[in-house]
């Protein structure tokens, strides 16, 4: 194993041993050893952070330690980022995603879920969290110029705030700048062609894929 | 020292508790969970569904007791941390009676404590639909009045499964749904009226608490021998939701009925971290929603987060975990304590009898007084929902109240082994089954003959099997 190798190894593994400090120190040793930091990144961290993304979908591991992952990836980027252009740092990312469970609807562990998910697959995702009004939706994805919208909702009685997303966007004639998904427990794929959003995920390994697709779109 | 009052607790999850991130409170039950996993050494089986262990039970009541002392709980709205000392928490528990009085009349009920093995009836509180967008009007009440009919059922769950009111689109926790939760009560009263039941108790489980409240009247809304359902958020939370439910509850003395539901590859990690966390949301039913205060009852369920099927209940390690957690209740509160179990399957078909079975497998023989909900949770269409399913928990529930754990653990694998590969992402969790109308003759409010067949037939399997009618 060569010396690029081995640090891009402790990246990895830092991730998927949870553990910050020791993805901090590998990232330094990258920059150390002139690593180019997007190779750091995707080669080393984002690696690491899919393994555990494929392992909480095998039923291994579980969502605390989707969080822990995404934490140890994002200590190391920050030391990383200080040697890489901005342009660098952005072809990093496959997409912006804001994410939030709609108004009236307080189930968020579906939400955490899916927004882990999508960073172990390389997203960046703003996380509005959930009984989130439908303009905040709308807000943040003006703010962090989002690639793509996805709402969430546990019950029947808050899928129809879906709807007013897309005719929130319709009405400010924003609709075609953002690709909108939907998913959820009571959520279904005839819904979501209904109200005309773009990507439908009934779970987080599918959201991801639709996600994926979207943003080659 | 006393139990905290209401109001005591109330001022810390309002006023006084100490702020913390959302993130880091749910993070600390991550740590403390998966380190009292290890001190406890409690570890997932997968081939005992339903165990005989007395000493696992009592050591994950120890571990749900400990991780509740240094966790605490959470309030959502004011992210602050309602923590108790030790000494008000051992109040609190010894505080509970192990009994409540529900319905009226005729159909007055007294659940109580059901030990591990205990061959008392149970009582069967059931329901009820979830989340399946049934009209309003006439056929929400041929469906309540299709569960009150059945002799067995001693009340049920209703809702929130309304897609509209006045014709009117409803949306959560808008005044539609107040007007809702009202005409709805009124609704199921007539179903229990034209059933010969009007005493039947029922619990409101609509998502504000103001349409619970709307509902409430002595006379014909909901009534003090009925119940509002208020929720432990997944896990050890709370919100200003659910604590108005409870003070109202409390103030117009009505049943609290309070749903808990552990969630395996959440926050509480894999199926042990499950099973503690689920056990320390029931210590937290009776301290912050005040279950030792009037009637309450308590329903423990347990819900797979990740994949293949988000909200299953009847999965091999949810089951595993609620034969424990009903266990660890029984031996060591006076928590009454029902089961839940959404089913993957929906009604009519021979897999959602077959989950019933299995479900109840780990609760009866494992101590927990009764039943309720067994409608599909995922992927949902109106009208899925009917009384059969619930004549199904009410003789199974019956039945299995004179068996043993072991002859339980047995017929619990039999069931997993004939559903448990058909719960698919592909199936969206299992065949989505019938709806009222299918199931039903409307005119007659009977099940139809080939309905009736494919509940015949898993009967006599199930007798083949041992079980005794």
């Amino acid at each position: 194993m060569t010396k690029e190798e081995e640090i891009l190894q402790n990246l990895s593994d830092a991730v998927q041993s949870f553990d910050s400090d020791a993805a901090i120190d590998a990232a330094k040793a990258s920059v150390e050893a002139k690593i180019s930091p997007v190779k750091a990144i995707e080669e080393g961290l984002a690696k690491g952070l899919r393994v555990v993304g494929d392992k909480f979908e095998a039923g291994e591991l579980w969502l605390p330690h989707l969080v822990l992952g995404a934490e140890a990836l994002e200590a190391a980027v920050k030391v990383l980022e200080g040697h890489m252009a901005i342009e660098d740092l952005e072809s990093t990312n496959r997409g912006t995603i804001v994410i939030g469970t709609v108004e009236g609807d307080i189930h968020d562990l579906g939400l955490r879920i899916v927004a882990s998910m999508l960073r172990a697959n390389g997203f960046r995702v703003y996380d509005i969290g959930c009984d989130a009004r439908t303009l905040n939706f709308i807000e943040k994805a003006k703010e962090v110029k989002a690639d793509i919208i996805a709402a969430s909702s546990l019950m029947t009685t808050t899928m129809p705030f879906m709807k007013d997303l897309v005719e929130a966007l319709e009405t400010a004639g924003i609709r075609d700048q953002y690709k909108v998904m939907v998913g959820g427990g009571p959520v279904t794929e005839e819904w979501a062609k209904a109200i005309g959003v773009d990507g439908y995920g009934k779970d987080a390994a599918e959201a991801v894929r639709v996600a994926k697709e979207l943003v080659k779109k | 020292m006393a139990a905290p009052s209401l109001w005591e607790v109330l001022d810390r999850a309002c006023n006084t508790g100490p702020v913390m991130a959302t993130k880091d409170f749910d993070m600390k039950i991550f740590s403390v969970a998966t380190r009292l996993t290890k001190e406890y050494d409690i570890k997932y089986d997968p081939k005992t569904p339903v165990t005989i262990d007395d000493s696992l039970a009592d050591d994950a009541w120890n571990a749900g007791l400990q991780l509740f002392t240094e966790v605490g709980a959470y309030c959502m709205n004011s992210s602050r941390v309602i923590k108790f000392d030790e000494s008000e928490i051992k109040q609190g528990l010894k505080e509970l009676r192990g009994e409540a009085i529900i319905g009226e009349g005729s159909e007055r009920r007294i659940l109580k404590l059901r030990k591990v093995e205990d061959n008392s009836p149970p009582s069967i509180v059931c329901g009820g639909v979830i989340e399946s967008n049934f009209p309003e009007g006439e056929n929400f009440v041929k469906l309540y009045q299709s569960i009150a009919q059945e002799p067995l059922i001693d009340g049920f769950y209703v809702g929130p499964p309304l897609q509209s009111s006045e014709g009117r689109l409803v949306r959560s926790g808008t005044p539609l749904e107040t007007h809702l939760g009202r005409s709805m009560v009124s609704w199921v009263r007539e179903a229990i009226r034209r059933a010969g039941r009007p005493g039947l108790h029922f619990i409101s489980a609509c998502t504000s608490a103001i349409a619970n409240i709307a509902a409430a009247d002595p006379n014909e809304g909901l009534r003090r021998s009925d119940g509002i359902v208020s929720t432990i958020m997944p896990e050890l939370k709370t919100d200003y939701e659910n604590l108005n439910k409870i003070v109202y509850s409390h103030d117009y003395g009505c049943i609290k009925h309070v749903y808990n539901g552990g969630m395996i590859g959440g926050w509480a990690g894999g199926p042990e971290g499950a099973l503690i966390v689920s056990i320390a949301n029931a210590i937290m039913a009776v301290i912050v929603y005040q279950m030792s205060v009037g009637a309450s009852y308590h329903a423990l369920g347990y819900l797979r987060a990740s994949t293949p099927n988000y909200s299953a209940f009847v999965t091999r390690p949810c089951l595993w975990g609620s034969s424990i957690g009903s266990q660890a209740l029984s031996r060591n509160t006076k928590i009454i304590n029902t089961a839940v179990a959404m089913t993957n399957a929906g009604p009519g078909t021979e897999m959602q009898f077959q989950e019933i079975v299995a479900a109840i497998c780990a609760s009866i023989p494992c101590g927990r007084e009764g039943l309720s909900q067994g409608a599909r949770r995922f992927k949902v269409v109106p009208l899925l929902g009917s009384g059969l399913e619930n004549r199904f928990w009410g003789e199974v529930g019956h039945a299995m109240s004179k068996v043993k754990r072991d002859f339980a653990n047995s017929l619990a694998e039999e069931m997993l082994q004939k559903f448990e590969h058909r719960i698919t992402r592909e199936s969206d969790g299992g065949p989505l089954g019938h709806t009222l109308d299918e199931i039903y003759d409307l005119k007659t409010l009977q099940p139809r003959k080939r309905f009736l067949d494919v509940y015949e037939g898993v009967k006599k399997e199930l007798e083949d099997l041992g079980l005794e009618f």
